[in-house]
């Protein structure tokens, strides 16, 4: 922001420097070390009375020469150039706090210099005794430079208390500058026994030859305990985030880490060819490779210390992108192009958003990403993202995997900087088209309070099943939809019966053969390994059949019958009604029909974000390039290879990892519950906190194709977070209950829940939630702004869908049906298709029993409140019903 | 947009302004008298190729000086560069952004050059490939000096650098500027003269001819080089040419000695007075090195202010740092003489 930028698309100034730095400190690691490897060697030489040494020092300085001294000196000068083009700041400030040392470094380097000269030209005319001189002064010379540059790139990495005090040498003798002194100088002996291999192999003499090998693989050996341990410490040194995020957390690292290894392993197993007699060419070709392995070995560790310094160029003070970290807060304030000098707009309108976006993208993203270029390609990173999954991921930069800076700016610049992205890519966003609800009749089925003598009322234990449906690719929601029923023989004193009764189930027409419409079915081995028949669930419970009777909770239940939300005729309605029968076992005879919905969803707005359009008919369901993209991000992210096993046929279920009581997972240890792993990611990367956050998910979009919460609440205009917290604080109240995992708390850190985190009480997710007596104290009218957040029920037999009334006989969702559609519920596919049995058994789609219908069940007047609380009244939001 | 607008923050600076200012110009003293040798002596032996029969015997010794005086030239130009960048850090990198390409080309070619003078050392005599060797040398400092004269003075001129927002990759070359021209040839001229001076330097014991010729070069070299100068001056904006003729004293008064000196040195050359042109060359090379300062304040006008940069001292450092460069400077002058005056004991049988 202070500087113009250097607009190079396709091999942008950070690659550059980078080319250009691998080189230089190869060399330059080579200058130093090779500095004390002439001069012991020269040495020897002159102790042992050995010419045939001497001769080989003499040719090494000339090699060394042309080496170091052109290459290595001029390609030092390149990084300084570079850098500065790439990071003018970052440069001003190394070069205004550090002037001497460079000065004196300065020095180091003309004495180097001059003795090298001396060295070469005049080797034949001095006397032993000054020619070791010379090169012990050039050994010093160069190690010297090394111990100061030394000082100032630990600096970079490890300010130490420079931060706080400014002082010099607080900054040159920082925390890391003393252990990578050791490892660098263990490096330079290593590299000098190399690059003395290049001069010893030309030697004719065979027998010299083996000599100076076996010398010179003394050099690389001897080291490798010193570079083991100075390595350890200069890594256990740097700042304990920057090894969890940039070691760990980063993926991409994993690749530089791995050529670190299988080079270091190289180098002294390939080594080990020069030591026994071979063939001069195999020796040459072992040389020559070892070079190039050497060479990625420096490369693959300046990788590394360079991404440990992310993401910032001098670490807590500046970030990579030259921003000022005291700054940070009043650019977000202020916005980024106001302030910085070299824009050529400086407020954003509709016509130079695109240009607008281009400059942030020069001042923010430029230095370490490309544009289809040779490395960090920002198309490709990028890709399977939309502008608004742009926006999410420039809101949540440097929050969980902080090796990249935090977007810095306001929300207009993030947005117009998606828009730019966006506008890079060759792929255009595809439009989904709106989706609207055919209303369809539904018959309520006949009952004669007069002469019936049996009520039948069956619901299903979720408000909204919802379903990945994505099977191919991955599952976290398999079919399987759980109804529970009860039924009351009616009397004086009604009955509930358990015995002698079968409750039957018949889907309606059209969503018998879900296998048709879904690849469930065709995964569930991997998935679920077992196979699974067409058409039925996990329970092996199909479209029709009969309830079960759960004696531990004395109700009917039929368990996993995977009903979809297509039907054959190509409709989509996430409300498919079920016949359900009570008959009595002997006789055959019918004793009650009603009719239930079932609601299930596979509206998951993924698309929204990660690209791609609904899978089902362009309504519903992840389709394959969603799905693909966001296995993309998880490899990515997590170095899995999900994907690849998803092309292979084996796609699988997120639950395999990541815990999950609502699927019966126990996860791997270590890893998030599932719920936390996705509250807690997203919330770092969804810029919203309130319900629209939610609907990306949960079926909920205004105008998505399911409008799940549709009860009596939501008509009162009582949204998600009322009850379970905006995203932020419904996602740290489910992350605190993960026993303070590393992830966790790296999910956790940058959330900002609108109620301060020490006050969120932990919850497990599907275990515990917001209970409905949190607003409804004693069943009674919530007070005004009633909110249910982090008042958390003890256990699942706590939740409402699992409760029963005061006699323990009758659940809650027996009269009052499932959780979100509670009656009166307001179904956009039919006013009434949630409030079937009230309207059947009362006529008003109200709770069972509601304005003191009793007798519903009972067949005498009642009075009190028999089943719970503040039941015996009227319903109190009747103008909603007229509506 | 506005030009001061445009100029980035600087930074503390951690000992006086002037300091550093005296600081860079010395080492760009020594480092342009240098770099004036290579390229004058390439220049000439260049010129003088088949020319001459005993061409290969005289200049075989400039051929073998010249991978060495790239060391220094080198060398010499990081503590310039250095003190430049502390006062106008913020000026420079401005402008080498705005020529990256051109400017990062410069390592490359650099590189290039400098093998090329070992190379062209080893070869010398033996193939032609020596003469290749040369020209691409030459052509390479052409390349590096030209680059070096479009940074600093693009550096010297804001109101330049607007140009920047309609050519961002970083190829902005001054090219509609009439001072650059003279400018990069005052160097060039430069070169030569300088370069004749050192030829005749190195014969003065050994041959009285080449003496006088290398002066010859000299001489004619500087008459073509006042000339230049008077378009250099010319070619600078009217109100800060009339500075250096009387509305800025002393910048009136060093330019006008400069001009003297160089006079004088045409003279002394002419009359055949090595040691006298020597004198006189170092004394306008001060005075112009002076002037170079002056018109660099000149330029940028209000844009800059010495008194604006925060000073944060760091004498302790400063102090490190005199202690060292007097221990490095005692310690090579001590490898000079072991190396080239060695006690008579120490002499290798």
């Amino acid at each position: 922001m202070n500087y113009p930028v250097w607009e190079l698309y396709y091999l942008n100034s950070g690659t550059l420097v980078a080319i250009i730095a691998v080189i230089h400190v190869f060399i330059s690691h080579i200058a130093v070390g090779g500095g004390l490897f002439l001069w012991l060697t020269d040495l020897k030489s002159v102790r042992e009375s050995n010419t045939a040494l001497r001769q080989y020092v003499r040719k090494h300085i000339w090699f060394f020469l042309l080496l170091t001294m052109v290459f290595g000196g001029v390609s030092g000068v390149g990084i300084w150039f570079a850098i500065a083009l790439s990071s003018p700041w970052a440069t001003s400030i190394l070069i205004h706090t550090f002037v001497f040392a460079w000065a004196i470094e300065w020095v180091f380097f003309f004495v180097e210099i001059v003795s090298l000269l001396i060295y070469h030209y005049k080797f034949e005319v001095l006397s032993d005794k000054d020619r070791l001189k010379i090169s012990f002064i050039y050994a010093l010379s160069a190690w010297l430079s090394l111990f100061v540059i030394n000082g100032i790139i630990t600096f970079m990495l490890t300010p130490g208390d420079w931060l706080k005090t400014g002082n010099f040498w607080d900054g040159f003798f920082n925390p890391t500058s003393i252990p990578g002194l050791f490892f660098r100088t263990s490096i330079c002996i290593m590299f000098a026994g190399l690059f003395g291999f290049v001069t010893a192999i030309f030697e004719k003499d065979e027998k010299i030859r083996q000599e100076l090998l076996r010398y010179c693989a003394k050099w690389l050996y001897i080291p490798l305990p010193f570079l083991i341990v100075s390595g350890a410490w200069y890594f256990l040194s740097i700042p304990e985030n920057a090894r969890i995020t940039n070691f760990i957390l980063n993926k991409q690292t994993a690749n530089a880490v791995n050529i670190f290894i299988i080079a270091t392993v190289l180098l002294y197993f390939l080594a080990i060819f020069l030591v026994f007699k071979t063939s001069p060419k195999i020796q040459k070709v072992a040389v020559f490779t070892l070079i190039l392995i050497g060479l990625s070995w420096i490369g693959s560790f300046e990788y590394l210390r360079e991404y440990a310094r992310k993401p910032y160029i001098i670490y807590g003070y500046m970030y990579s992108s030259s921003v000022l970290v005291n700054d940070e807060e009043r650019l977000n304030r202020e916005g980024l192009l106001k302030n910085s000098k070299w824009t050529s707009i400086k407020d954003i309108t509709e016509e130079n958003k695109l240009i607008a976006g281009r400059e942030i993208f020069n001042l923010q993203c430029l230095s370490c990403h490309t544009i289809k270029g040779v490395k960090n390609d920002i198309v490709e990173k990028t890709e399977g993202l939309t502008r608004l999954g742009i926006i999410s991921q420039l809101y949540g930069l440097g929050k969980v995997r902080d090796y990249m800076p935090k977007f810095i700016g306001n929300e207009r610049e993030r947005e117009v900087l998606a828009d730019f992205i966006t506008s890079l890519h060759a792929k255009k966003e595809e439009k989904i088209a709106e989706f609207y609800p055919k209303e369809e009749k539904i018959e309520i089925p006949p009952f004669n309070s007069k002469t019936d003598q049996y009520i039948l009322l069956a619901w299903s234990t979720l408000g909204e099943k919802c379903i990945t449906d994505s099977d191919r690719w991955f599952s976290f929601l398999y079919p399987g939809s759980t109804f529970q029923a009860i039924v009351i023989k009616r009397g004086k004193k009604p009955e509930i019966l358990s015995e002698g009764i079968e409750i039957q189930y018949e889907v309606q027409k059209g969503y018998e053969n879900p296998s048709k419409h879904s690849d469930f079915w065709k995964y569930a081995e991997a998935l679920q390994g077992k196979k699974i028949a067409e058409n039925l669930g996990l329970t092996g419970k199909g479209l029709k059949g009969v309830f079960d009777y759960d004696k531990g909770k004395n109700i009917f239940q039929a368990e996993g019958v995977p009903v979809l939300p297509y039907r054959d005729d190509g409709v989509f309605n996430p409300y498919p009604i079920f016949e359900v029968k009570a008959v009595e076992k002997a006789t055959g005879k019918v004793l009650q029909t009603t009719k239930l919905v079932a609601p299930v969803s596979t509206e998951l707005r993924c698309f929204e974000c990660h690209g791609g359009k609904p899978k089902w008919n362009g309504i519903s369901g992840i389709s394959d390039q969603t799905a693909i993209n966001i296995l993309k991000l998880h490899d990515r992210n997590n170095g899995t290879r999900l994907l690849e096993s998803a092309l292979k046929g084996k796609p699988q279920m997120c639950q395999k990892c990541h815990e999950d009581f609502i699927v019966k997972s126990e996860g791997i240890k270590g890893h998030n519950s599932f719920s936390a792993s996705m509250h807690g990611w997203h919330a770092n990367y969804i810029p919203w906190k309130d319900e629209r956050a939610c609907n990306f998910c949960h079926p909920n979009d205004a105008k998505g194709n399911t409008r799940c919460n549709r009860d009596i609440h939501a008509k009162l205009g009582i949204g998600c977070t009322q009850c379970h917290g905006r995203l932020d604080e419904h996602a740290s109240s489910i992350l605190l209950s993960q026993q303070g995992t590393r992830k966790a708390k790296l999910l956790l850190r940058n959330l900002k829940p609108e109620t301060p985190l020490n006050e969120i009480n932990a919850r497990k997710p599907w275990i515990q939630q917001p209970d409905c007596l949190n607003c409804h104290s004693g069943f009674n009218r919530p007070i005004k702004n009633a909110k249910a957040f982090n008042k958390w029920t003890t256990d699942v037999a706590d939740l409402y869908r699992n409760r029963k009334d005061s006699t323990g006989k009758i659940p809650c969702t027996a009269c009052h049906s499932s959780p979100h559609a509670t009656y009166p519920s307001f179904n956009d596919y039919g006013k009434n298709r949630d409030n079937i049995q009230p309207l059947q058994y009362q006529g008003i789609p109200l709770p069972i029993s509601s304005n003191m219908k009793c007798d519903v069940c009972h067949l005498v007047k009642m009075q009190g409140n028999y089943h719970h609380a503040n039941m015996f009244r009227n319903f109190r939001n009747k103008k909603y019903l007229l509506q | 947009m506005k030009t001061l607008d445009l100029i980035p923050y600087s930074e503390p600076i951690p000992a006086s302004a002037e300091l550093f200012i005296f600081l860079e110009q010395l080492f760009f003293l020594i480092h342009i008298l240098i770099i004036n040798s290579i390229l004058g002596l390439s220049l000439i032996i260049f010129y003088q190729w088949n020319r001459r029969r005993d061409f290969f015997e005289i200049n075989k010794p400039f051929v073998k000086k010249i991978p060495i005086l790239f060391a220094f030239g080198i060398n010499m130009a990081i503590p310039a560069l250095l003190f430049l960048q502390v006062i106008f850090g913020n000026f420079f990198y401005t402008s080498s952004i705005l020529m990256g390409t051109y400017w990062i080309f410069i390592i490359p070619f650099l590189i290039i050059a400098y093998y090329s003078s070992y190379f062209q050392y080893k070869r010398f005599g033996i193939s032609n490939s020596s003469k290749l060797a040369l020209i691409v040398m030459i052509s390479m400092i052409f390349y590096i000096s030209f680059m070096f004269v479009n940074n600093l003075s693009m550096m010297e001129m804001p109101e330049s650098w607007t140009s920047y927002f309609s050519k961002r990759e970083g190829t902005i070359i001054l090219w509609n500027i009439p001072t650059i021209y003279p400018r990069f040839l005052h160097f060039l001229i430069a070169s030569v003269a300088v370069g004749g001076i050192v030829y005749s330097f190195y014969f003065r014991k050994i041959s009285e001819d080449q003496l006088k010729e290398g002066l010859k070069i000299f001489a004619y070299a500087t008459i073509i080089q006042i000339a230049v100068g008077f378009w250099f001056l010319l070619s600078l904006p009217q109100s800060i040419m009339i500075k250096y003729m009387g509305r800025d004293l002393v910048a009136t008064v060093i330019f006008l000695a400069g001009v003297i000196t160089a006079f004088i040195m045409v003279f002394t050359a002419f009359k055949g007075s090595l040691k006298g042109s020597i004198v006189f060359l170092l004394l306008t090379m001060v005075f112009m090195i002076i002037n170079r300062y002056h018109l660099r304040i000149f330029h940028l006008g209000e844009n800059f202010n010495l008194s604006h940069l925060k000073l944060l001292p760091q004498w302790d450092l400063f102090v490190i740092f005199t202690i060292i460069f007097l221990l490095g400077v005692t310690i090579i002058l001590y490898m000079l003489k072991i190396g080239f005056f060695p006690q008579k004991g120490d002499i290798k049988e």
